[in-house]
Formats: structure tokens, C-alpha cells, sequence
């Protein structure tokens, strides 16, 4: 490991604002094993597949390659200091490391700058790059190491096959990730894509994981499209996809052809458009957030590492990574959208969290909601408090995530919150419910936690840009405090009493069942035991029916791991005011933004950055208290609380706020019912005009080839008459053109 | 004399290992016997050592045989080779195919003997057993084609060119036991003779017009007193008869026939081995006369007005080919292609699809030997992005013809198992022999062209040289062949893949050779593989592309100062681009 670090090691102490190739890494395999590790333990699960493996093997390979390739990840961070040394520069500081030549076409005028096209296999380290991938390594390792748990009912080629697609998702968002180009980027971007489509369709024997991948896969595409559309354009402006390149380009103010940008709209405002759209998409922000929540019928370990902590964030490391183009635009047109769409997105998908009873579907929407605060913040100019919230929340939201799969996983597929209550009482559960604790209260914000600092620096930034979004944002994090201790005081707190989920047989080995595999349930075969629950200790209570399922070494340790790192580490180590080491991090990167604070919003007329500590510590409060009146004082039951009786209070609010309001059915009628109509409009035109088109396209070359077809009449002396006679034509030929 | 031997290492130890498997085919035990593959792999393995290790480059002062010298200072470069960086390249290149191409060549010849002679029903007859001959003749093949590679000669050319082609006619003929295939091989014989006249009378010209068989000398006596008649004939006809070994238009009314009746481990040898001796012939040919003539010059005048005769002459801002040879091999290439991909999509035997769709391939290629070298970068350097499509097109060829090498039908009423036919017997390969299957899959779309697999990586720089010597209809010829090529290849990777196999279907068994499947497998995992990391390759192949270029000697000097004309047979100094 020495050697490692002294390889790693950083050549001369002062680095310039630009850090030439080589001078910080002096070989690039350290940074390529970040890559090729995930690789190779892609490679060997599919191997293991291949060869029928039944043992948990390839879990050990996939953890043991992660926590490698998080330890290159770590000594590259600590190597790296030259790089991040370079906080307050003008230009953001960074290495860059070639790895292979790539793609490197030219064609045309060669004095042409745009006939070149030139993507590296190349990696951009600066603190943005590490701060990622310090995350996403280090999660991915943990949580493969729970999934080696949790997945264990799959053994064999089930597990393989789930094992492979997350190392080829960690291998994926690796290269979205330190990508030195938009290209690889795309690559990248697109293999997260497919291995979420894999992985939430792991079940794919169930009908509704199916079409939530489908869901999933669709609506990305529609984002991913204007990414696309957006990468060309920048290529077509810039003339590179290169970050370096567009980064000097736009630092200069000018475009690949040596135009000013500001002279159209097209660069300052369209391009950033249109890769909005893809970081929308890929983080289901403001119309594209319907696929999140479905997207939980994959594995929990799934939801947690790729739907919660990593590749949603995709979307947010677009933006600030390519922040120098957003901010070409000095009225800040499409960042004011970001902003916006984030925190519409944040109030929205919370009141759909507030009314759910599926916990993870709670989680799911939490996450929608959580995502449009980073986006606020990045749109608000507090591009270090978006990082953070990605960071605080990537660790925060998976421990949720895992301490709800934990659940289901004990109690066969059950997450349903009017059927679970005092889980934390029964024996064997108390480190998931002090995970699950500790994940509340920092999503809800509670003072010193993880979640508050990044959450105060964006709600902070928010009111200064504009009061109205800050409140919008302010009375989000109520809500998000209500709900999220609303799951916590119902499955967690309160009297025992549960019923198993639907993947129940009633045999012995019920906890055991494989929870995703719908051809197995069977339905509710036991019977509710909401009313004997009461008072009694629940194993005497339910012996020889239903045995919870208490986690085994690997969940508890990984969970009390990431609790311990919510509840110390990252607060003590990682965040503060001001974004702490993120804010460091984040500062030394192409996303560092230079005189934030343009606006002249505050809160009730004081400075939002001084008093939001507080503030936000009393709203959380407040939806903290909420949820424990409503739902744990006075509860005897699981099922009811006195939640229920202000529901009619509320008229149909609570309905359609179950039902998502209403979202999907109103894409139904908008988007596809048009779409199928017009597809079978298309259908007709195409079976009927296109197709005779091609047809007769079709018959041009096949005409042709009969023509010719019979020179090939198979006799010897035919073809040697054919090929003298095709010298002498060709000569004809050439005569012809001599004279 | 030792470092000049040095650079025939490849062909000498190829030719050791010939002579090793001569004798050890014919010995009377099995074990013995079969080592014989193994030595012929172990040939090609040391030969594509030394390829990479002793042949010269340019810088090196090496001499070759013929006493051609590479340059090192300005007294050497007067003998400087046309290509002096193409041999390295296209031997190394060589190795690695035909080692692809060896791996689905067990078990084709002796088989019925073999398992005969297992059986015990009959004993060891070293005059019935063909394997000797097989491998042997395989090897000789290799040698002629890395000879071809080294040439600086025209006679060592031809003999190059026979050495490659002779070994592969008794291939045909002995590779099944069929009749079908002996017809094939008569038929590949008489034309081929054919083909070998043409071009023999080519060289003729080209002496009759230059007065030496050298190629430093011709090219010099052309770069300094122009273009004459006589040799521009000569260089058009051999050419013409070249194209034969690469199955150009008009000389490939051979190909579908033979491909088809031989075995498909055979035939997928004759798509690479006497196409890559071909298209380097075409590239040392070319390079003779150069590729730095300005447009619109002609030379052929004089066979009809001998007042008339304006020699071509080169000009050193020009970048083309001279115009007439331009334009046979601008017709050829149109045809070529055109012909073999609309002939390919009636096809219903895979063998015989694959065969036009080889022809086809040649008139890609034939596009980069028209733009030349261009300004040197890969992208605008013709002979780079034909050296590198050999490679690519070498690759997914032996993948395709591997896996129908590794499959067979039950044997028919003669007892012997029977070769894989139309592309209906391939449905639903990928359900039920995964590996072959997604082999084919493979190897067709990079025969196709898609975007992340090795032939478009080979394909677009033959593009972007053409778009960038103004070639525009050429390209848009090229890209609407290469939309027609999709039509069959198209079908070809997802008959194996969608297609349910018929219900009264024969069912397909592996060939019982591990080696053919290791074959398919090896070379479809090349595509890929290579696709990703093939930058080096690509380097090396636009290094391999150099060609140094000529100034005339006097741009004022008079032809037919016989004073000048004697001078000029003395080669002058050339400079190389960079």
C-alpha cells in the first residue's frame, strides 16, 4: 500500500492553476484500477454465471473488487491534494489523466478546427471528481456487501446475474463520473441506464418490476435525448467535447470558431436546455420524476445504492460539472429553471410521500423530493450545497433505504406501515431501528446531523435568491420531517404487532421466501393479528406461524457503519457551515461558483445564511412533533392512528395525494392514449405507403442482382470468357477516358 | 549477409515449420501426427515474433536482399522501398489472422481415415493421409503472403503471388471429400492461371517500358522522365490481373463457387490470405507509379496517336494517382462492391452470401488505395485504412467462417456429417449453441459496419480518407453499398438470434473439434476487444502507411535528353514527409 501511495504520490508541492497531464498522478493505472476493478468483477460474475456457481461467491468478488477500487478512489483523494490545493483560483484547478486514445477522427480541410473529432479514454480529477467517487465506491462496497444478505434466497444464477449488473453499474457511473469528455460521460450515462433497467427488472418474473424497468428505461430515454441533442450542440459550438477545452473556451468567451457566446441565445441559454433535460430525466426532476417511485420493485440493496445515493445524482453532477456553461448566462435563465423545477419537484413529490403507506414508496417519493433541493441549490448558485446535499443525503437516504429493506427482508415482503408496528421492540431488530432512526433525523433535518448543514446551505441560498422559493423549500422540509417520522413512529415505535407480507407461505422457512417472486405468493395466507397483539410478546403471540426474520451480520454491520457515519463522522469530518470539506471540495472544481450571494432576498428581513440554522431546526422540529402526535401517541393498533381522523378535514386532498395525484392516469391521457392513436395511424401508413416504398427501394438492388446473376452460370469457360472480356472492357474504358 | 537475411526471418521460420509438419504428418502414430498443427501454429507464432522483432523500418540500416536500402542518411535513401514501413504491419498482422484462421482448421482433411483407423478397421497409410499436405500447404500459403509483403521486386512479387495461390488450389481440393470440391478446385486453378497471365503480362509492360524489374529503379524512371505508354499499360493490366487475388470486378466470377465448394474453414481462408497478397501487389503498384500526380493528366494518348505522347508527370502539391489509373481503379471499386453486395442479398447459402459479400469488401478497400497517403494522418491516409480494414476485415472473417466450420448437420447417406448450408439452418443458434450463435451475431454486424464493433472502426477512415481526397461520389457509392450490405448481414445476425428454428428442422450438432468453436469464440471476442482498444493498432498502421515522397528530379528537365534520361535511371535522393 505504500508503494501505491508513492505512486500515487503528488510530484512538486505547488501545482499551476491547470495542472499539466502527469504532474499530479505520475501513472494513470491507480485512477484506471478505480475502473477496471468493477471490470473485472463484472467479468468474473459472469463467469461464475457462466460456470453455475451456487455459492455466494460472486458476492465476495464484487465486494472485495469495490473496496479495492474504493481504496484507489481514497489514495487518489490523498494524493490529490496539490489539485485541491487550489481553492480561490480564478480557474478551477484540475489533473487530467490519459488513458487511451479513444476516438480521434478528422476528416475535411485539415486547416478545419470543427473536422476534428477527438474523445480521450481520459479521466478529469478535480475535488467534484473525488467527492463523487469517494461516495460512490465507498457505498457501492457497503452496499454489495449487504445485497450479499439480503440477495442470499437467490443463490445461483440469479445472484450472479444480480452481482454482474452492479458491478457493471459501479463500473458505469465510474466513468460517468470521471469522464474527461461529454462522450464518455454518455457512455457512461447510458450504462447506468441499462443497468438500472437490469436491476429494477431483476424480478422479471413479476409483471410489475417489469414494467416499472420499462417505466424506468423510457421516460430516461426521453431525457437522454436531449442530453444527446445537447452534446452535439456542444461539440457543434465548441468544437470539442473535451472538458478542458470547453472550459478554456468559455473562460475566454468565445466559442470554437472564435465567436463571442453571448451574441445568440443558442449557447447560453439552449445547450444548457437541453442537458437540463437529461439531468431531469436521469434524477426525475419535475415531469420526468414518475419513474423513481415505481422503480422500487428492484432489490432494496438496488434502490438504495443506484435509486437513491448514486445514479439519481447524475443529474446534479451534470449540472455542476458543466456550471461554467450554465453561468455564461449572466441573468441566469436556465438555472432559475433549475432552481425552480427542483423545488416544485421537492413540495410535490413530499405531499405524495405524506399520504403513502408503502414505506419505500415513501423513501422513493423522499428521494424525488430530496433530489429538487439539490437542484435548487445548484440552481440557486450554491453549487457546494448541492454537492453536500448529494453527499449527506447519499449516505443518509441508503441507510433509510437498507433499514427498510431490512424490514421487508424480516418480515416477508411486508412494508406496508398500517401493518407493522414496535418493530424496534422486537428482539434482534434494534440496530436497524437505530439505523432507521438516525436516517430520520437526518432527512429530517434535525440540528448537527448530516442532513441539516447541506440542507440549511440550499434553503440558505434559496431565500437569498428569492423568498418565495425559500419558502416553498422551508415548508418542504416541514412536510419532509412529517412524513418521514411518520413511517419511523409507525414501524418502528408503538405497540408490536405485525403481519407478514405477501411472499408468506406459512411454512417454516417463511422468512426465507423469496419476497420478489410473484408466481410464489400467494396472497395474505395469514390471518391479521392486529387485535391479539396487544400487551403480548409477539414471538409467544404467533409461534409456529410467523417468524420475523432478524438480520444477520452482514445488514446490521453495514448499517450500523453507515448510521455511525450519518450520525459522527460525516458532521464532524465532512460538512459545516459552509459546506465544510465538501464546500472545499466542491470550490476547487469546475462547479465552483465565484460571488454567490447576487441576491438580495432574505427572511423576514434578516440574513437568510445567519438565521437558517434555526429556523430550519424549528420547522423540522415541528414535523417531528407532528408525526408524533398524529401517529404514535395514544396508538393502539397498527393499523389506525389519529392521522385518520383529520382526514376528513381534509376532503379529497388525502386521495389524491395517495393516488399521486393522479399523474400517471393524466399521462395516460395526454401522452400515450395520443400516442397510440397515432401510432396506429402510422401503422397504416407504414404497412401501406412506406412499406411499398422500401419494397420497391428493396427491389432495385435485388433487380440488379438478377440482372447480373446470370454471369455466374458456374461453367469454367463462361468466367474466363467474363474475365477477359472485363479487361478488355475496362481498358475500353479507360481509352474511352484518355481520348 | 546475416543482417540482410535477418529480414526474411518470418518467411524462413515459416518455411522450417513447413517442413517439420511435412514429415510429422506422415508419421504412424496419432500423437505424432496431430502435433503437426501444433508446430504450424508454433511457425506462425515465431514468425510473428521476428515480424515484430527483425523487420527493418525506415530509419534502419538494414539492407533487404535485393540490396534495396532503407534510409539512413542521404547515400542509403537513394534505394529507400516505396512502402518501408508496410512489411512490419502486414506481417504481424498476417501472423495474427492466420492464427484465427488455423484454429478452425482441425479435423478438415483425414477425418473419415482417422476415425477409421481408431475404429481399427484400418491401419495407418501414409499415401492416403492428406494432413501432411494440408498444413504444409497452409504454411507455404502464409510464406508466399509475407514474401509478398517484402517484395521490392517484380519477379520476386510474382513468385510471391504463386506461392501464396498455388498451395491454396490443392486446399480446395482436398479440404472435403466431395466432388464439389475438386470442381472448385480445378475451376480456381484454370483461373487463377488466367488471372496470373494477365498480370504476368502487366509486369512484362512494366519492364518493356522501364527497362528494369526493380521497383526503386521503375519508380524513379517514372518519377523522372513521366509516365509512359507502355508502362502505364503494364501497370493497368497488372492491376487488372491482381485483382483476381483480391476478387475485384471483372475477376471474381470465381468466387461464389469455389467458396462454396470448399470446406468453410477453406473458404474463410481464401477470403484473407490471397486478398491481403493482393491488395499489397496493389499498393506496391500503385505506389510505382505514385500518388502525386496533379489531376486531369493523361498518358494513354500514345496507343493511338504516337505524336501524341505526354508523359504523366508528377507535381509535389498533387495528391492523386495517375488520372487513368484513377479511373480504372475508381470503376473497379464501384463495380466491385456494387456487384458483390446486390449478388450477396439473393443468396441463400451462407457460404455463398459470404463470398460476395468478401468481393464487396475488396471494393471498400480499393477506395483507400485510390486517395493514397493523403497528408499522412490516419483519418486522411487511404493506405492506412486499408492496412488496418485487412486486419478488421481478417478478424471478423474468421469468426464467421469459424462458426460455420464448427457446426454440422448428421451425416447424410454417405456417412459423412454435412457442412452447415443456408442461412435457415442457422435459426435460433443463439437458444441452442449460445456461443457460436452470439459469435455469428457478432462477427455479421461488424461485417455490417455497426457503430460500436471493429468494421466500423475499419470502415470510417475509409470515409473520412475519401471525403478528404474529394472523392465524393465514391463515398456516396461506398455508403449506399454499405447500406445494401446491411440488408444481408442484417439477416444473418438475427436469423441466429429471433428466429425459432422450423419444426421438421435437421438439428445442428458441434463439429467434434473444440478448437473450431475456440476459433469462432477468439475471433468474435477480437472484434469486440480490438473495437475498444485498437488505438495502438491504429498507430501502427498509420506509421506502416508512410510513404516517403518523391521530388522529381528536375521539374524543367527535358525527356529526351538522352543525357537526362541515363541520369535519371540512377535513382535521386528522395525526402520523406516528415
Amino acid at each position: 500500500m505504500v508503494n501505491l501511495q508513492n505512486m500515487l504520490a503528488a510530484v512538486g508541492g505547488s501545482l499551476a492553476t491547470v495542472a499539466p497531464e502527469g504532474a499530479v498522478f505520475s501513472s494513470h493505472w491507480p485512477l484506471t484500477a478505480i475502473v477496471l476493478l468493477p471490470l473485472l468483477s463484472f467479468v468474473l460474475c459472469a463467469l461464475c454465471a457462466a460456470f453455475g456457481v451456487k455459492s455466494k461467491l460472486p458476492a465476495w468478488i464484487t465486494v472485495a473488487s469495490l473496496a479495492a477500487a474504493f481504496v484507489f478512489t481514497f489514495l487518489a483523494f490523498r494524493s490529490a491534494g496539490p489539485i485541491l490545493g487550489g481553492h480561490g483560483a480564478d480557474h478551477a484547478a484540475h489533473a487530467q489523466v490519459h488513458v487511451f486514445d479513444w476516438m480521434n477522427f478528422a476528416w475535411g480541410d485539415t486547416q478545419d478546427s470543427h473536422g476534428v473529432f477527438d474523445a480521450d479514454f481520459g479521466f478529469y480529477i478535480d475535488g467534484l471528481t473525488l467527492l463523487w467517487m469517494l461516495f460512490v465506491t465507498g457505498l457501492a462496497t457497503l452496499i454489495a456487501l449487504y445485497a450479499s444478505e439480503y440477495m442470499a434466497h437467490d443463490v445461483g444464477l440469479g445472484y450472479c446475474r444480480f452481482f454482474a449488473a452492479f458491478s457493471l453499474f459501479v463500473l458505469s457511473m465510474s466513468c460517468l463520473v470521471m469522464a474527461n469528455n461529454l462522450l464518455l460521460l454518455f457512455f457512461g450515462w447510458e450504462g447506468v441506464g441499462l443497468c438500472s433497467y437490469l436491476l429494477i427488472g431483476y424480478f422479471y418474473k413479476k409483471p410489475a418490476a417489469v414494467a416499472a424497468a420499462k417505466k424506468a428505461f423510457i421516460i430516461n430515454r426521453i431525457g437522454d435525448l436531449g442530453l444527446l441533442m445537447g452534446i452535439l450542440g456542444v461539440y457543434a459550438s465548441f468544437g470539442s467535447v473535451q472538458y478542458d477545452k470547453i472550459f478554456e473556451l468559455i473562460s475566454k468567451g468565445v466559442d470554437g470558431a472564435g465567436n463571442p457566446l453571448t451574441t445568440s441565445n443558442w449557447v447560453p441559454v439552449i445547450l444548457p436546455l437541453l442537458l437540463t433535460a437529461g439531468a431531469f430525466g436521469k434524477s426525475a426532476q419535475l415531469f420526468f420524476y414518475v419513474w423513481l417511485p415505481d422503480a422500487m420493485e428492484g432489490p432494496t440493496p438496488v434502490s438504495a445504492l443506484i435509486h437513491a445515493a448514486t445514479m439519481v445524482t447524475a443529474g446534479v453532477y451534470l449540472i455542476a460539472r458543466m456550471m461554467p456553461l450554465y453561468t455564461i448566462d449572466t441573468a441566469h435563465t436556465i438555472l432559475n429553471f433549475v432552481a425552480w423545477g427542483g423545488a416544485i419537484t421537492a413540495f410535490w413529490a413530499a405531499t405524495i410521500g405524506m399520504a403513502h403507506f408503502d414505506i419505500k414508496r415513501v423513501m422513493g417519493y423522499s428521494t424525488a423530493s430530496q433530489l429538487g433541493y439539490m437542484f435548487a441549490g445548484l440552481g440557486t448558485l450554491s453549487s457546494a450545497g448541492g454537492a453536500a446535499h448529494v453527499f449527506s443525503h447519499a449516505f443518509f437516504k441508503a441507510t433509510l433505504f437498507l433499514a427498510c429493506g431490512a424490514v421487508m427482508h424480516g418480515f416477508a415482503g411486508q412494508l406496508d406501515l398500517r401493518k407493522l408496528s414496535g418493530v424496534r421492540k422486537i428482539k434482534g431488530w434494534g440496530i436497524v431501528a437505530f439505523a432507521m432512526f438516525v436516517g430520520a433525523l437526518n432527512l429530517a433535518g434535525f440540528p448537527g446531523l448530516a442532513g441539516f448543514w447541506s440542507k440549511d446551505l440550499i434553503l440558505a441560498s434559496a431565500f437569498e435568491a428569492n423568498p418565495i422559493l425559500g419558502w416553498l423549500l422551508l415548508l418542504t422540509a416541514g412536510l419532509t420531517a412529517y412524513y418521514t417520522f411518520r413511517a419511523y413512529f409507525r414501524v418502528f415505535e408503538g405497540p408490536i404487532s405485525y403481519e407478514p407480507g405477501e411472499d408468506f407461505h406459512g411454512d417454516a422457512h417463511a422468512s426465507h421466501a423469496d419476497h420478489g417472486h410473484a408466481e410464489k405468493a400467494h396472497g395474505h395466507d395469514a390471518k391479521s393479528h392486529d387485535a391479539h397483539s396487544k400487551g403480548h410478546d409477539a414471538h409467544a403471540g404467533h409461534a409456529g406461524e410467523f417468524h420475523p426474520h432478524a438480520p444477520g451480520w452482514a445488514i446490521n454491520a453495514v448499517l450500523l457503519t453507515l448510521s455511525v457515519g450519518c450520525f459522527a463522522i460525516i458532521p464532524l469530518l465532512a460538512l459545516g457551515e459552509h459546506g465544510g470539506w465538501v464546500g472545499h471540495m466542491v470550490g476547487a472544481s469546475s462547479a465552483a461558483l465565484h460571488g454567490t450571494g447576487e441576491g438580495h432576498g432574505t427572511f423576514l428581513g434578516m440574513d437568510p445564511h445567519k438565521v437558517m440554522y434555526y429556523v430550519s431546526a424549528v420547522v423540522g422540529g415541528l414535523g417531528i412533533i407532528a408525526a408524533f402526535v398524529l401517529h404514535l401517541l395514544g396508538r393502539t393498533t397498527s393499523a389506525h392512528a389519529k392521522a385518520d381522523k383529520l382526514e376528513p378535514f381534509l376532503g379529497p386532498l388525502v386521495g389524491w395525494a395517495r393516488h399521486k395525484w393522479y399523474v400517471d392516469e393524466f399521462y395516460n391521457m395526454v401522452i400515450r392514449v395520443p400516442l397510440k392513436f397515432m401510432a396506429h395511424v402510422f401503422h397504416g401508413i407504414d404497412q401501406y405507403l412506406v412499406d411499398g416504398l422500401v419494397n420497391l427501394t428493396g427491389f432495385l438492388p435485388k433487380g440488379l442482382g438478377r440482372l447480373i446473376r446470370p454471369t455466374q452460370s458456374g461453367e469454367l469457360h463462361g468466367y474466363a470468357l467474363g474475365m477477359a472480356g472485363g479487361v478488355a472492357i475496362m481498358i475500353l474504358i479507360v481509352m474511352m477516358v484518355a481520348k | 549477409m546475416s543482417d540482410r537475411l535477418s529480414f526474411l526471418y518470418p518467411e524462413i521460420s515459416l518455411f522450417i515449420g513447413t517442413c517439420v509438419v511435412m514429415v510429422l504428418g506422415l508419421s504412424r502414430t496419432l500423437k505424432m501426427r496431430k502435433a503437426s498443427a501444433l508446430v504450424a501454429g508454433l511457425a506462425i507464432i515465431v514468425a510473428g515474433y521476428f515480424a515484430i522483432a527483425s523487420t527493418p523500418r525506415s530509419g534502419d540500416a538494414l539492407c533487404p536482399i535485393s540490396g534495396a536500402c532503407y534510409a539512413k542518411g542521404v547515400s542509403a535513401a537513394a534505394g529507400q522501398m516505396l512502402l518501408p514501413d508496410m512489411p512490419l504491419f502486414a506481417k504481424t498482422l498476417i501472423a495474427i489472422v492466420s492464427l484465427l484462421l488455423l484454429l478452425p482448421c482441425a479435423g478438415t482433411v483425414d477425418r473419415a481415415d482417422e476415425s477409421a483407423i481408431a475404429r481399427g478397421t484400418r491401419s495407418f497409410d501414409p499415401l492416403r493421409s492428406n494432413r501432411a499436405e494440408f498444413y504444409a500447404f497452409f504454411l507455404f500459403s502464409i510464406t508466399g503472403l509475407m514474401l509478398c509483403a517484402s517484395a521490392d521486386d517484380l519477379v520476386w512479387l510474382f513468385l510471391a503471388l504463386e506461392l501464396t495461390s498455388l498451395p491454396t488450389y490443392i486446399m480446395v481440393a482436398i479440404s472435403t471429400s466431395r466432388n464439389r470440391g475438386r470442381e472448385a478446385a480445378v475451376k480456381y486453378f484454370f483461373l487463377g492461371a488466367l488471372g496470373a497471365a494477365i498480370f504476368l503480362y502487366g509486369f512484362a509492360l512494366i519492364y518493356g517500358g522501364t527497362g528494369s524489374t526493380n521497383f526503386n529503379v521503375i519508380a524513379s524512371v517514372i518519377r523522372d522522365q513521366g509516365l509512359n505508354t507502355i508502362t502505364l499499360a503494364g501497370l493497368l493490366l497488372a492491376i487488372l490481373g491482381v485483382g483476381f487475388k483480391i476478387a475485384a470486378v471483372p475477376m471474381h466470377f470465381y468466387t461464389p463457387d469455389v467458396y462454396e465448394g470448399a470446406a468453410p474453414q477453406v473458404s474463410g481462408f481464401l477470403a484473407f490470405v490471397p486478398k491481403t497478397a493482393g491488395f499489397i501487389s496493389i499498393l506496391l503498384l500503385a505506389a510505382i507509379a505514385g500518388w502525386a500526380y496533379a489531376p486531369g493528366q493523361s498518358g494513354l494518348g500514345g496507343l493511338f496517336n504516337p505524336a501524341a505522347v505526354t508523359p504523366l508527370r508528377q507535381s509535389a502539391d498533387a495528391s492523386q494517382l495517375p488520372e487513368l489509373l484513377r479511373i480504372m481503379l475508381w470503376v473497379m471499386a464501384a463495380l466491385t462492391m456494387t456487384v458483390g453486395n446486390v449478388l450477396a442479398i439473393l443468396q441463400t447459402s451462407v457460404k455463398r452470401m459470404l463470398a460476395y459479400s468478401s468481393i464487396a469488401h475488396s471494393g471498400y478497400m480499393l477506395v483507400g488505395v485510390i486517395v493514397g497517403p493523403g497528408d499522412g494522418r490516419f483519418s486522411h491516409n487511404g493506405i492506412a485504412a486499408v492496412l488496418f480494414y485487412l486486419l478488421c476485415y481478417g478478424v471478423m472473417n474468421a469468426g464467421a467462417f469459424a462458426v460455420l466450420a464448427a457446426l454440422e448437420r448428421r451425416p447424410g447417406k454417405d456417412g459423412e456429417p454435412r457442412e452447415i448450408e443456408t442461412i435457415a439452418d442457422l435459426k435460433g443458434l443463439c437458444a441452442t449453441h449460445p456461443q457460436l450463435g452470439w459469435s455469428m451475431v457478432i462477427c455479421s454486424l461488424s461485417l455490417l459496419g455497426l457503430p460500436p464493433l471493429l468494421g466500423f472502426f475499419g470502415k470510417l477512415p475509409l470515409f473520412t480518407a475519401g471525403i478528404s481526397a474529394n472523392e465524393i461520389p465514391l463515398v456516396i457509392i461506398l455508403g449506399l453499398n454499405s447500406a445494401i450490405g446491411a440488408y444481408y448481414y442484417l439477416r444473418l445476425a438475427f436469423t441466429p438470434m429471433l428466429e425459432k428454428p422450423d419444426a421438421g428442422a435437421e438439428p445442428i450438432e458441434f463439429a467434434p473439434f473444440f478448437s473450431r468453436r475456440v476459433g469462432a469464440m477468439l475471433s468474435a471476442g477480437g472484434v469486440i476487444i480490438l473495437a475498444i482498444f485498437g488505438s495502438p493498432l491504429i498507430n501502427e498502421a498509420t506509421k506502416a502507411a508512410n510513404v516517403p515522397v518523391a521530388t522529381p528530379a528536375d521539374a524543367s528537365a527535358d525527356p529526351t535528353d538522352p543525357n537526362q534520361a541515363a541520369k535519371a535511371l540512377t535513382p535521386a535522393p528522395r525526402i520523406s514527409q516528415r
